[in-house]
C-alpha cells in the first residue's frame, strides 16, 4: 500500500450521535483515515465542488489538518436523509460534474428501501450499505468498508496522488 | 343459386299450377305424384323446402313429414302440409307433426307461393339460396316509375350519387315488367301516370307472389287525401309528397329499405307485408263456405272452424293474422271464446272481429266488454266485411310498426340508461382507485419514514451502550455492564421488529409479477443462507426437485425465508434435526409441504397462527417476532392460494400452501 495514498474520506451526515459512532468504528480499523464531515448536503457540495475551501467541514476534521484547498477525498461516506439537499441530490450533483464523476460514493443510510437502493445505482453510487443497529456489525462494516475503498480497490487516476 | 322446391302432391293440375307458379318466382321444381317418387327425389339432392300433400295413393302426408323429421337431411327443411282435409283436427294433426304451415285447398296460389318465400327467409336452409329469388346482386336496385322525364332523371341522379342502382320506367306497365325483371328491392312510383295509376302498380305489386313484400313508396300531389287514402289501402310502404326535395324521397327510401330489413330479420314480423291467415270461427257450415270464398278472393288463406273450442285448440298450435268470430254458437260461445283468447298472451294482438246476426245495443256492448277489435252484422253487405278485416289487418300491421318504433326507442333508452351507468360506475371506480392510491402512498411514506427514522435511535441506543462498556466497564460494575447489555438486546429486538412491520406491510403492497418459478432452488437457497449463518447445526434436508409455480420469486423468497427459518429454529433443540420441502398433488393441484421434526405446537391454536404478533413459544424459548407467518399469509393470499398447517406439540410441524396456476391476484 503506497504511503502517499488517498486516505481521507468524506462524512455526510446530519445525525451528530451517528457521526460519532461513525468516527469510532473507523477508529477501531487498521487503516489510518482522516475524516471530514459535512452536515448536510449543501455543505458536502461546497467542499467537494465550490472551490474545495473546507468552511465548517473543516473544523470536524478528526486531525485537525486544516488546509486551505483539500484535494478531493478517496472516498464519500453519504446518508439519504439529510436536510437542505439530500443524499440523491448530492449523487445526482457530483455526477454531473466532470470533477467528481468518478468519485467513488458508498451510501450509507439506514433504510434498504427497495427504491431507493434502485436510484442511488441508477444515479451511479459505487456501492449501497445499510447502518446495522449492533453497534459490533457497524464497527465489521467500517473495517470493511476501509479496508476495501482504502485499500484493495484501485482509485481513479487523478484521485490518488495523495496529499 | 336457386332455392329448389319439392312439390308431392296426386293432382296433375296442382302440380302443374304449383310448379309454374313456384318457377316463375325464381325456385327449381322437382314434381312427384307419390311418396315413392318423393323418396327417390330425396335420396338425389338436397330441397330447402317442401309442399305435402296428405291424402296420396301411397301413404299418408302426415306420416311421411313425421318420417322426414326424424332424418337428419330432413329435420329441418320447411314443409308446408297441403289438402282439402283442412278441418281443425287436420290442421292441429299436421302443425304438430312437426310442419311449418298447413295450407287448405283450395288454395290462393300467390299465397302458398308467398308464405313459402316467408318460410324460407325465417330460417335460411342449409343450400345457399340465401339470395332466394334476387339472384345474385352486387347492390340495392331502386325502380323508378314516373312519367315526367325531369322528375325521373333528377331522382335517379340523387339515388345513383347515393350508391343505388335505378331502373326507369315511363308508365305503370312498364313499370311491372321491368319490376319482374329486375326484382328491385325497392320501388318509387307516382300516383298518377298515363294508363295505370300508381296505386294500381302497387296492388298488383301486392298480389305478385314474387314481388308482394318490395317497399313501395308512392308519390302523390299535395293536399290530395283521397289519392293518399286510396294508395294507402293499396299497400303502400310511404308516401312523398311530389314537391318535397329529391333528398327527402332519398332519406325515406334508405328508411324503407332499412324498416323493410329488420323486418325479415325479426320473424314476429316478418309477415307485415306478406300473406295473411284468417280464422273463421261460425257453427254455420253454409255461412263459413260462404265467408272463406269471399275472403279468399282477396288473397288471404281462410282457416274455417266450426266451434270456439276448435278455434282455441287451432291457435294453440298456429297463430293467425286475424279471427273472425261468430257471437252466437253452441258449447263455447263467441264471447267467452274471444274473452279467453285476449287473455292470452300470446295471441291478444291478433285482432278480432265479432260476427253476429243480432243486433242489439246490448250484444254490441257485450261484444266490445269481451274485448273485440271490431263488431259486424251478419246482414251487412260481404263488401263491409272485406274493408272491415282490412281495415284489422292494416290497423295490426301499424301497430306492429309502432311497437317496433317503441322497442327500438326503447333500446336506444335502455343503451343511453346503461352507458350512463357505466360511466358512472367508472367515475366511482376512478374515485376508488384514487383514494386507494392516496392511502397506499401515505402509507408508503409512512412506512419509508419508520424505516429511515425509527431505526436511527436504536443505533444510537446500542451504539453508545457499547462505547459505554468499553470506556467505562470498571464504574459500571457486574449488575450496571448486565442491565446494559439487556438494554442493547431490547434495541436490537426492536430493529427487527420494524424490520419484519415493514416486510409485512410491504407484501401487502407491492405489485406482483407472477414467473414461472423454481420453490426448490429458493428453498435450496434460504437452506445455503441458514446454515452458513449458524455452521455448527447439523440438520438432515430433503427439497423435492422442480417443484415449479407461477408466482412472484421475491415473495416466494420471503415465505421460504420465514417457513424454512422457523422449521430451522424450531429444530433446535430436537436430536435429530430434519426438514423436507414437498408437494402433492390433491384435487389436481398442487400442496406444497414445509415438515420438521421440530417442537411442534397444539393444534388448536393453528387458526390463530397466521394473525401478526401472535406467537406460541416464549422468547427465551424460542426468539421471534410474531410477524413471519402473517406476512407467509398474506403473500399466498395475494396469489389466490390458501395456507394451513398441521403439529403435534413435541412431534413438529408440517405447514402446507396452494399456489393456484397462472390468475393472477387481483392488486389490493
Amino acid at each position: 500500500m503506497s504511503p502517499n495514498r488517498n486516505r481521507t474520506i468524506l462524512l455526510v451526515e446530519d445525525n451528530a450521535n451517528d457521526v460519532e459512532l461513525t468516527l469510532r468504528a473507523f477508529e477501531k480499523t487498521s487503516i489510518a483515515s482522516r475524516i471530514v464531515v459535512a452536515r448536510d448536503g449543501e455543505e458536502a457540495i461546497q467542499y467537494l465542488l465550490a472551490g474545495g475551501t473546507a468552511s465548517t467541514a473543516a473544523s470536524n476534521e478528526v486531525d485537525g489538518a486544516a488546509a486551505n484547498r483539500d484535494p478531493l477525498p478517496a472516498l464519500v461516506l453519504l446518508d439519504i436523509k439529510l436536510p437542505k439537499i439530500d443524499g440523491l441530490g448530492v449523487l445526482r450533483r457530483l455526477r454531473a460534474d466532470t470533477r467528481t464523476r468518478r468519485l467513488p460514493v458508498v451510501v450509507l443510510t439506514s433504510s434498504k428501501e427497495e427504491r431507493d437502493v434502485i436510484t442511488c445505482y441508477e444515479l451511479g453510487a459505487n456501492s449501497f450499505v445499510r447502518k446495522p443497529i449492533d453497534f459490533a456489525e457497524f464497527i465489521d462494516a467500517a473495517r470493511q468498508l476501509s479496508h476495501y475503498w482504502l485499500g484493495l480497490n484501485e482509485m481513479p487516476p487523478g484521485l490518488d496522488d495523495g496529499d | 343459386l336457386n332455392p329448389a322446391v319439392l312439390i308431392i302432391d296426386d293432382s296433375l293440375t296442382v302440380r302443374m299450377d304449383l310448379g309454374e307458379s313456384f318457377e316463375s318466382a325464381g325456385f327449381e321444381r322437382v314434381l312427384c305424384s307419390n311418396l315413392a317418387e318423393a323418396r327417390d327425389a330425396l335420396v338425389s339432392r338436397p330441397f330447402d323446402l317442401i309442399i305435402l300433400d296428405v291424402l296420396l295413393p301411397d301413404g299418408n302426408g302426415v306420416d311421411f313429414l313425421r318420417e322426414l323429421r326424424t332424418i337428419p337431411r330432413t329435420a329441418k327443411t320447411p314443409v308446408v302440409l297441403l289438402s282439402t282435409e283442412s278441418e281443425i283436427p287436420d290442421r292441429v294433426r299436421g302443425l304438430k307433426t312437426g310442419a311449418d304451415d298447413y295450407i287448405g285447398k283450395p288454395y290462393e296460389r300467390s299465397y302458398v307461393v308467398g308464405r313459402s318465400l316467408e318460410l324460407l327467409r325465417k330460417a335460411p336452409p342449409p343450400a345457399d339460396a340465401a339470395a332466394s329469388s334476387n339472384g345474385a346482386r352486387t347492390s340495392t336496385t331502386v325502380l323508378v316509375i314516373d312519367d315526367s322525364a325531369k322528375f325521373r332523371e333528377e331522382l335517379k341522379f340523387v339515388l345513383e350519387t347515393s350508391g343505388y342502382r335505378v331502373v326507369t320506367a315511363i308508365t305503370g306497365e312498364d313499370g311491372l315488367r321491368a319490376a319482374v325483371d329486375a326484382r328491385p328491392d325497392a320501388i318509387v312510383v307516382d300516383g298518377v301516370l298515363p294508363g295505370i295509376d300508381g296505386a294500381t302498380v302497387i296492388r298488383r305489386i301486392r298480389a305478385d307472389a314474387a314481388l308482394r313484400s318490395t317497399p313501395c313508396i308512392l308519390l302523390t300531389a299535395s293536399e290530395e287525401r283521397s289519392g293518399e287514402l286510396e294508395a294507402f289501402d293499396a299497400g303502400a310502404d310511404a308516401y312523398v309528397r311530389k314537391e318535397e326535395d329529391s333528398q327527402v324521397i332519398l332519406a325515406r327510401v334508405t328508411a324503407v329499405l332499412r324498416s323493410a330489413a329488420n323486418f325479415s330479420s325479426v320473424g314476429s314480423t316478418a309477415s307485415l307485408l306478406g300473406p295473411k291467415k284468417i280464422l273463421v270461427v261460425d257453427d254455420s257450415l253454409t255461412y263459413l263456405h260462404e265467408v272463406a270464398a269471399q275472403l279468399r278472393q282477396e288473397g288471404y288463406e281462410i282457416i274455417c272452424a266450426h266451434s270456439g273450442e276448435e278455434a282455441l285448440e287451432l291457435l294453440a298450435v298456429q297463430i293467425v293474422d286475424c279471427v273472425l268470430l261468430d257471437l252466437q254458437m253452441p258449447g263455447l260461445s263467441g264471447q267467452e271464446t274471444c274473452r279467453r283468447i285476449k287473455a292470452s298472451a300470446a295471441l291478444r294482438d291478433i285482432p278480432l272481429i265479432l260476427h253476429t246476426s243480432v243486433e242489439t245495443q246490448q250484444s254490441m256492448i257485450d261484444g266490445i266488454n269481451s274485448g273485440a277489435d271490431d263488431y259486424i252484422v251478419k246482414s251487412s253487405d260481404l263488401a263491409v266485411l272485406r274493408a272491415r278485416v282490412r281495415a284489422q289487418l292494416r290497423r295490426k300491421q301499424f301497430e306492429d310498426e309502432n311497437r317496433n318504433i317503441r322497442e327500438q326507442l326503447l333500446q336506444k333508452e335502455l343503451e343511453v340508461v346503461a352507458a350512463n351507468s357505466a360511466r358512472e360506475l367508472a367515475e366511482t371506480r376512478a374515485t376508488f382507485v384514487e383514494e386507494l392510491e392516496r392511502k397506499n402512498s401515505e402509507l408508503e411514506a409512512f412506512s419509508y419514514s419508520v424505516s429511515h427514522d425509527l431505526r436511527a435511535p436504536l443505533r444510537s441506543i446500542d451504539g453508545f451502550g457499547q462505547l459505554l462498556l468499553e470506556d467505562c466497564a470498571g464504574a459500571l460494575g457486574e449488575k450496571g455492564q448486565d442491565y446494559l447489555r439487556r438494554v442493547r438486546e431490547s434495541a436490537q429486538r426492536m430493529g427487527e421488529l420494524i424490520d419484519d412491520l415493514l416486510q409485512l406491510s410491504r407484501v401487502g403492497r407491492a405489485a406482483l409479477h407472477r414467473d414461472r418459478i423454481d420453490l426448490s432452488s429458493i428453498a435450496r437457497g434460504v437452506f445455503d443462507a441458514l446454515q452458513q449463518k449458524d455452521p455448527d447445526r447439523d440438520v438432515a434436508i430433503r427439497v423435492q426437485d422442480r417443484l415449479l409455480v407461477d408466482a412472484d420469486a421475491g415473495l416466494m423468497r420471503v415465505i421460504f425465508d420465514n417457513l424454512l427459518g422457523n422449521a430451522w429454529k424450531f429444530t433446535s433443540k430436537a436430536a435429530n434435526p430434519r426438514i423436507d420441502v414437498d408437494a402433492s398433488w390433491e384435487a389436481g393441484s398442487a400442496v406444497f409441504a414445509v415438515r420438521d421434526n421440530g417442537a411442534g405446537f397444539s393444534i388448536e391454536y393453528a387458526d390463530s397462527l397466521f394473525r401478526p404478533f401472535q406467537r406460541l413459544h416464549s422468547e427465551s424459548d424460542f426468539p421471534g417476532t410474531g410477524i413471519g407467518l402473517a406476512t407467509v399469509h398474506r403473500i399466498i393470499d395475494r396469489h389466490g392460494g390458501r395456507i394451513w398447517a398441521e403439529s403435534e406439540v413435541g412431534r413438529g410441524a408440517t405447514f402446507f400452501f396452494t399456489i393456484p396456476p397462472g390468475r393472477p391476484a387481483a392488486l389490493g
